[in-house]
């Protein structure tokens, strides 16, 4: 028996086992799925619908038109009127609403009679994104506004108009065209819920092993360590790449996600980043003393690092330079820009070759740490 | 032992059923245990020994039947025969991650003993156990040999007058399961009620009564001799084995 | 309930605890990774977005636009191409993620009164520089436009002056609202990870099935494994907040004791989530895969990191049914805006609702699988 009869013989025992239990392959072939699907339904950025409340103390037409002007955008949306000033501190204490727009008595005069009407807008800062763009927002609407009512008062005057004009911002989207968060975020969380799945798996799966004794009995046979640990890792590897292909398939057929690089790129990518993963599951069992605590180092390992240091969900360009040093320690940093370059951007290996090469760095320097550090374990 | 005590019944189990979904793990077994005996409960794997077992320490609850253990119902009131019966799982069920000394001081105290109760138990367990010197040592660390042993004396700590045994010896060298067999007939000698589940036929023959188990039924109960005599169809005496066999076959 | 029994369990729950080295020092160094991860990470403010700007007006207004975007930190303005085709290059390649397009006739609008539109173009891969890029931009265009005003004297005209201010949290520091969610969040990854293991552990091993032949009683068990979790949780919370708050100089003006009994109830519920996992399972494998799966939705949804406005409307009640959406609204409110009970009355209905339930769930659960 050769080396390669003996791995396959591992492959196929590992293979049985899973089969044998249902519940596993389902969480292993499902949960990504299911995840997925959710994540990229629901997760965004996008600020939209921001509850906002109106104290209009004018009641006049034009303070109506006025109040209409928030509705329109589809950014505020307006839930309501509340009595007096005294009311705000209360409605951002109870979280009722974000923005606040008081339009004091006396809106429609001063408009009429040629002055400016004040207006007081007021954001809860306690929702950051919000209250910016709220900011933002709120402005650019008065702007657009008070230019129309300058405009036709100019007009009636007959007075120069230049001092009407006003800019007037108009944002476009490069990429996908309806501004959907799902698009951006899809590439990326192919590759991390991947990493969650593999790096989760092996450092159970081995814990187990070991806990079971069923460890010695290898180390026993004639097998060598590499072996053992490419036979085991294998199943899992061939696992991950269906689960890669059906969250890929679901990501364009349902979500519309286009896919414009190369696609050898991505699979070339995905089979090192899977290799590296697995292989991180197997550094964390060989450090875990228990199985709760592999559960909360590949939590902590995988889901963290992967969700966060990634450049998943958020830039990585704002944060201090030493955590974009420690993200660059992590696989999934590279693999999610080639992901997303591939789908969204249309690169090929000519333009991201330096991240190929840092993964595959990372792939070969963590299977060789898995592969010493297994075999050291094993033998004490 | 008086003549009285000797018939006293330790435990009444009365067409006792236990059903999970259609299946039933028990059907319908009734049999008697008296005060004193070695009770030997026979039976292959899943012939549901195990769930019988659990019925009689009032952990689980049957779905049709009565069950009185010490004079009390288990079905109504397990928690009353709790501080009398003394349980051996399958599992020497120990703490893995404590040290011995930690185990017996955990079950001591949960079986409310005194301290000089305690001490005098600690003692004659780590004797008994062969444990002495090993006190700091972790559950995990041993032998099996001595956590069978040890798993004894946690369960006999507070000197219940019934213990119940599950497959106490599986896993366990000849030889050590000779000693520890020793150790049983010790505590019967004394008076405590032993009830033991094994699949070892070897075994059956330590027990004073029988009772076989198989696919939830009990298809034999008596004696050994009995059980041979009544199978020996005019013969030499069949071994227990071959008893089991023609039951079964 | 006998409290020798309940003392018993507390102190063997903790020799194992104390046994475990590893999972002790996790349980107390995931807090501050988690710091600095959501303090560093998540609530990093956008700057320094690397922007172009297409100039085709080559007026005043369009250098004042330029040099407007320019002098800002939130941009940085790396290429002026001279073409808006040439822009694809640059997004494509992720050079500039954002670009201000100053079309050919913007003075000329302005001269005569019209509005003149100002192209934003913002890198749709990259979803939050790219919503947090438009309101900077937006923002400096509005600037503008008022300097615009003030010079012409454009108090002649009538129109909106709108005063913009905020209320709490002025500096819009994302770490303010970060960390009081955070707390909640620990609390809730440390304790359900570790208790859906604990129960089942005891299973696997064959130790729950003796206990219950002993004088324990369900009671008393559960009650011995809430407290030495709800112990270490208490701890580890404690040093969250005091390091958190510290390090990042988060504000608090709220009151102590609306943290406190928002986190306990919290804890209460995650607890019997824990418990309840830990009983249904069968095996450890299950109870860590179980966890995964309710946890990582109940961590996405809660607006901890998303805001739940953003999600579809659809989705958007389901959030409520998950505590620590509750949780961070109790916390951010009372750290950022001093509520008080009386504000926060919804989130602690929840609150209190869920703890009664899930508890509830997790004893009866105890009397029934534990009879197994």
């Amino acid at each position: 028996m050769n080396g390669l009869d003996r791995i396959m013989a591992i492959v196929v025992k590992e293979f049985r086992h899973l089969l044998r239990d249902p519940r596993v392959l389902a969480t292993v072939l499902l949960l990504p799925i299911a995840q997925m699907l959710l994540f990229a339904y629901a997760i965004s950025f996008d600020v939209r619908n921001v509850p906002t409340i109106v104290i209009d103390q004018d009641q006049t037409p034009a303070s109506r038109a006025y109040v209409q002007t928030y509705s329109a955008g589809g950014f505020f949306q307006v839930r309501g009127d509340a009595a007096g000033i005294g009311d705000v501190d209360g409605i951002f204490r109870r979280g009722e609403a974000s923005v606040v727009v008081v339009v004091p008595a006396g809106f429609e005069r001063a408009i009429t009679s040629g002055a400016k009407a004040d207006v007081d807008v007021i954001v809860d800062g306690s929702d950051p994104n919000a209250a910016r763009m709220g900011q933002a927002y709120a402005l650019a609407l008065n702007r657009l506004y008070g230019q129309q009512v300058a405009a036709v008062w100019a007009e009636k005057q007959g007075l120069d108009l230049s001092a009407a004009g006003g800019l007037d911002p108009r944002v476009r989207t490069w990429f996908n065209p309806d501004r959907q968060s799902s698009i951006f975020l899809i590439p990326g969380l192919v590759a991390v819920i991947l990493m969650i799945v593999c790096v989760q798996q092996t450092a159970v799966t081995v814990v187990r092993e070991r806990d079971l004794h069923t460890a010695e009995q290898m180390v026993v046979s004639p097998v060598t360590h590499t072996e053992l640990i490419v036979g085991k890792l294998l199943p899992w590897t061939i696992l991950a790449f269906f689960d890669m292909g059906m969250v890929v398939a679901v990501g364009m057929l349902v979500f519309g996600v286009p896919l414009r690089g190369s696609v050898v790129l991505l699979l070339v990518a995905s089979l090192l980043f899977v290799f590296a993963s697995l292989a991180m599951g197997v550094i964390v069992s060989t450090i875990a003393p228990s199985m709760e605590t592999a559960n909360v180092m590949a939590l902590m390992l995988a889901f963290l690092p992967g969700l966060l240091l990634s450049g998943l969900a958020f830039p990585l360009e704002s944060i201090p330079v030493v955590l974009q040093w420690v993200s660059s320690v992590f696989p999934a940093r590279y693999m999610v820009d080639i992901s997303r370059g591939v789908f969204l951007k249309g690169a090929g290996f000519s333009d991201e070759w330096p991240q190929l090469g840092s993964l595959a760095l990372y792939t070969v320097v963590a299977l060789f740490l898995a592969v010493r550090l297994y075999a050291r374990k094993v033998r004490t | 032992m008086s003549e009285a005590a000797m018939g006293q019944s330790v435990v009444r189990i009365r067409d006792v059923t236990k059903r999970y979904g259609t299946f039933a793990a028990v059907d319908g077994i009734t049999f008697d245990v008296a005060r004193g005996e070695v009770f030997g409960f026979l039976g292959p794997n899943g012939s549901g020994k195990t769930t019988t077992i659990r019925m009689l320490t009032g952990s689980i609850a049957p779905t049709a039947g009565t069950i009185s253990v010490l004079g009390n119902d288990a079905v109504r009131h397990p928690d009353r025969i709790r501080t009398r019966i003394g349980y051996m799982s399958q599992k020497f069920s120990l703490f893995e991650d404590m040290t011995v000394a930690e185990n017996l001081r955990f079950y001591g105290g949960i079986h409310n003993l005194g301290k000089d109760v305690f001490a005098e138990r600690r003692d004659y367990i780590l004797d008994m156990a062969g444990l002495r010197g090993r006190e700091s040592t972790l559950t995990r660390d041993l032998s099996t040999g001595w956590r069978q042993r040890l798993a004894l004396g946690v369960a006999t700590i507070h000197q219940p007058e019934l213990l119940f045994l599950d497959e106490p010896t599986s896993g366990v060298d000849p030889v050590a399961r000779r000693q520890f067999w020793d150790l049983l007939y010790e505590m019967s000698g004394a008076g405590v009620t032993l009830f033991v589940t094994t699949h070892y036929m070897e075994e059956a023959t330590n027990c004073t009564r029988l009772a076989f188990m198989y696919r939830g039924k009990v298809i034999a109960d008596g004696s050994p001799r009995e059980l041979r005599e009544a199978h020996a169809g005019g013969g030499p005496l069949p071994s227990l084995e071959d008893v089991f066999v023609e039951l079964v076959g | 309930m006998n409290v020798r029994h309940v003392r018993l369990l507390v102190w063997k729950e903790f020799v194992q605890l104390r046994r475990d080295p590893m999972l002790l020092r996790v349980v107390m160094i995931m807090p501050f990774v988690y710091l600095i991860m959501f303090g560093y990470v998540v609530a990093a403010d956008v700057t320094h977005l690397p922007t172009a700007i297409v100039d085709l007006d080559h007026s005043v207004t369009s250098r004042q636009i330029d040099s407007a975007f320019s002098s800002t930190a939130y941009f940085d303005v790396k290429a002026r191409p001279d073409t808006e085709a040439a822009l694809q290059t640059l997004l494509d390649r992720g050079d500039v993620q954002v670009a201000i397009v100053i079309p050919d006739g913007t003075q000329a609008a302005l001269d005569t009164g019209q509005v003149a539109g100002i192209g934003i173009v913002v890198d749709g891969a990259d979803s939050q520089s790219s919503s947090v890029g438009t309101s900077y931009a937006m923002q400096i265009i509005a600037d503008l436009n008022q300097a615009r005003a003030a010079d012409l004297g454009a108090g002649a005209l009538p129109g909106v002056d709108a005063r913009v201010r905020v209320e709490y949290n002025q500096t819009l520091a994302s770490v303010n609202t970060m960390i009081p969610g955070l707390l909640a969040s620990v609390l809730m990854v440390t304790l359900m990870v570790v208790l859906s293991q604990a129960v089942v552990k005891e299973r696997e091993s064959g130790t729950l099935e003796q206990m219950f032949t002993t004088p324990v009683s369900r009671g008393e068990y559960l009650v011995g494994k809430l407290l030495p979790y709800g112990l270490l949780a208490c701890a580890q919370s404690a040093i969250t907040a005091f390091v958190g708050t510290w390090w990042f100089g988060v504000p608090f003006t709220g009151s102590v004791w609306i943290v406190c009994l928002g986190l306990l109830l919290f804890m209460l519920t995650t607890i019997g989530l824990g418990l309840l996992v830990s009983l249904v399972s069968r095996t450890r494998q299950q109870a860590q895969q179980t966890i995964m799966f309710v946890m990582l939705p109940m961590f996405i949804l809660s607006g901890f990191i998303f805001p739940i406005e953003s999600m579809p409307a659809p989705i958007q009640p389901f959030t409520k049914l998950i505590p620590l959406t509750h949780a961070v609204v109790i916390l951010r409110a009372s750290f950022v805006k001093g509520s008080g009970l009386a504000d926060l009355a919804e989130p602690f209905l929840y609150l209190v609702g869920f703890a009664i339930v899930i508890f509830g769930a997790a004893i009866i659960a105890v009397r029934r699988r534990l009879s197994e």
